[in-house]
């Protein structure tokens, strides 16, 4: 059997395996709690009063009303969370490593490289982001009245799943590109930077930025699309689409990092 | 293809980095924007060996040598540029999990434990990762607590402990899974003397217990010399020697040393015996010459018509001089 073959349930059994390290490591840190929660409702308050601007002047924008907004911001927020507590994390641990080569170890352990690479790392702090951000989007959805069935929400999380998986995937081949290329830091900030774009819906964007949002840097998928879904207003083509993309990003990167493992020098001896 | 029942064969094996080279200064850190200039290095040039079963092999070089990169070449880390590697019968770049289940590195001055948590977690993590069964994981894990002395270290952060402590943590958490191959880079760097015994002993004693075939690298000769019957010894990427390390001395040494006692020795006697040699040292009543090895003969016999020597012995020098010596051959 390929260690470069992890099947699913491996990867499951892992994941919780290394969420239990991470979740031991953090737990000496508990002060850490406090302070991303308060940086959680800051990032989350500044949010809401730029909403209430925007809506002091006009009643909906881009064709999207307040509380239709109000779910972007909660899609926003918590995908921030999944970002910054899991895959900011080991990505950047993982780059880190390509350049020092210190990748060894990782590379050692019988299991499927990418997976482990995966994995490492768990911010479990960081989550909170995930719980405010879906307190936003059940306001929200409060707040439009029970336009949102059963239907919706199962797309909502479904898509929500895909938006993380081509995110993660993006940011994985960012990642691999330090096989080739020394420094990839400021490419990663340079992401950090982008993705505050998608604290609103990529439709409101003049047509380039919205070219470049949707299939340079998948931000479309990661947080329009599922929101569009919980408010009601998802069209079957961007769902076909956002798993199209996912599906083709979780190859493309799989292969790159492959690729890149090849080039893998080591720190010098 | 060598021996069948070899552990590990390699074979013509070559590793080429391509390393980038610029000039000194603004300008060409400018122009190398533009034109990437690199340059190849071989740090590993065509080199051959086989490792059967249970042997202990030393495998030394000064710095730079290809020893790390042949390691990491035969852990499956990196890819070889050209030639074959069979460990255990497999390739080791495939990473087949068969594989890496049976193998280990070990490398001195690196760390794999989580540094924060006490290394029974990491410990729990490996037997995770490493699927080991519940039972052998609990014998493996206090048969190594024992044997490394880890007792009471196992429950402290990894970060409290010493440098020597942590080494012995990091080499039980790479022997849990019971490993037949051990690659073992610079086991005993950085560690005080008894330290360094307690791994050595360690070492021969886990060979001896699980059988495993150990190939070792140090810059320690006493490690060497505990551990070790036949050592290979590689010089900017190629096979200088590979044998006996008792036949080392003998291959590359070119001085003897003789060893001459005289009862009746003295100041002015000693000034006599710089004549014929150098003089390396002196004790109460016997002296340490060193002399070229096509002249040990010659200088012997005129030592024993001339003088009245009690004993003489002819000896290489110390392994530690021979390899200083054999590191100063340029390659061919």
């Amino acid at each position: 059997m390929r260690a470069d073959r992890t099947s699913a349930p491996d990867a499951a059994r892992l994941t919780v395996l290394f969420l239990r390290i991470g979740a031991l490591n953090e737990l000496q840190y508990r002060a850490n709690f406090f302070i991303q929660l308060m940086q959680s409702l800051l990032a989350l308050a500044t949010g809401l009063v730029v909403l209430a601007l925007v809506f002091d002047r006009t009643d909906e924008l881009g064709g999207w009303s307040r509380p239709q907004l109000l779910a972007v911001l909660g899609v926003f927020t918590l995908m921030g969370g999944i970002i910054r507590s899991v895959i900011q994390p080991n990505m950047q641990r993982l780059l880190e490593e390509i350049r020092l080569g210190t990748l060894d170890y990782l590379l050692l352990k019988p299991e499927d490289g990418q997976v482990l690479a995966s994995i490492r790392e768990v911010r479990i702090w960081q989550a909170v982001d995930i719980l405010v951000g879906g307190v936003v989007v059940a306001a929200a959805v409060v707040q439009l009245e029970g336009r949102v069935g059963w239907l919706e929400a199962a797309s909502f999380l479904g898509l929500l799943a895909l938006g993380a998986t081509t995110i993660y995937c993006f940011w994985l081949m960012l990642a691999a590109a330090g096989f080739w290329l020394v420094r990839m830091d400021e490419v990663q900030e340079l992401f950090t930077g982008i993705y505050r774009a998608g604290a609103y819906p990529v439709g409101i964007y003049p047509g380039w930025l919205r070219a470049v949002l949707t299939f340079l840097v998948p931000l479309a998928f990661a947080v329009t699309v599922p929101a569009e879904a919980v408010t009601g207003r998802l069209e079957q083509g961007n769902a076909a689409l956002a798993l199209g993309m996912t599906a083709a990003l979780v190859l493309v990167s799989r292969r790159v990092f492959r690729m890149g493992l090849r080039r893998y020098s080591g720190a010098s001896a | 293809m060598a021996a069948v029942d070899a552990v590990i064969a390699v074979e013509d094996l070559r590793k080429v980095f391509s390393v980038p080279v610029r000039d000194a200064g603004l300008k060409a850190a400018a122009r190398s924007l533009v034109r990437r200039r690199t340059r190849e290095v071989a740090a590993v040039d065509g080199i051959s060996f086989t490792i059967d079963p249970g042997e202990v092999v030393g495998f030394l070089g000064p710095n730079g040598a290809g020893k790390t990169t042949t390691l990491k070449m035969l852990s499956g880390l990196l890819h070889p540029t050209s030639g074959q590697v069979h460990v255990l019968g497999h390739r080791p770049q495939r990473r087949e999990r068969a594989l890496l289940r049976q193998l280990t590195l070990v490398m001195g001055n690196r760390n794999q434990l989580q540094w924060d948590l006490p290394a029974l977690d990491s410990f729990e993590l490996n037997r995770a990762i490493y699927r080991i069964p519940p039972r052998e994981f609990t014998q493996m894990r206090d048969e190594l607590i024992d044997l490394l002395d880890l007792g009471p270290l196992v429950h402290k952060p990894v970060r409290n402990l010493s440098l020597g402590e942590r080494m012995k943590v990091e080499i039980a958490a790479a022997l849990l899974h019971r490993p037949v191959v051990l690659f073992l880079d610079e086991p005993t760097i950085g560690l005080d003397v008894t330290m360094q015994r307690r791994v050595r002993s360690f070492v021969a004693e886990y060979n001896r217990r699980h059988g495993a075939s150990v190939l070792l690298t140090s810059h320690y000769m006493a490690d060497v010399r505990a551990l070790c019957r036949r050592v290979i010894v590689i010089h900017h990427g190629r096979v200088l020697f590979d044998g006996d390390l008792a036949a080392l001395g003998a291959r590359f040494s070119t001085d003897k040393t003789i060893v001459v006692r005289l009862p009746d020795l003295d100041a002015a006697m000693i000034a006599r015996l710089g004549a014929y040699a150098t003089v390396l040292g002196t004790e109460a009543d016997s002296v340490t010459l060193r002399v070229p090895r096509a002249d040990a003969p010659g200088v012997t016999a005129r030592l024993l018509s001339e003088l009245a020597v009690a004993d003489l012995t002819v000896e290489d020098p110390p392994i530690d001089d021979v390899i200083e010596d054999v590191f100063a051959v340029e390659p061919p």
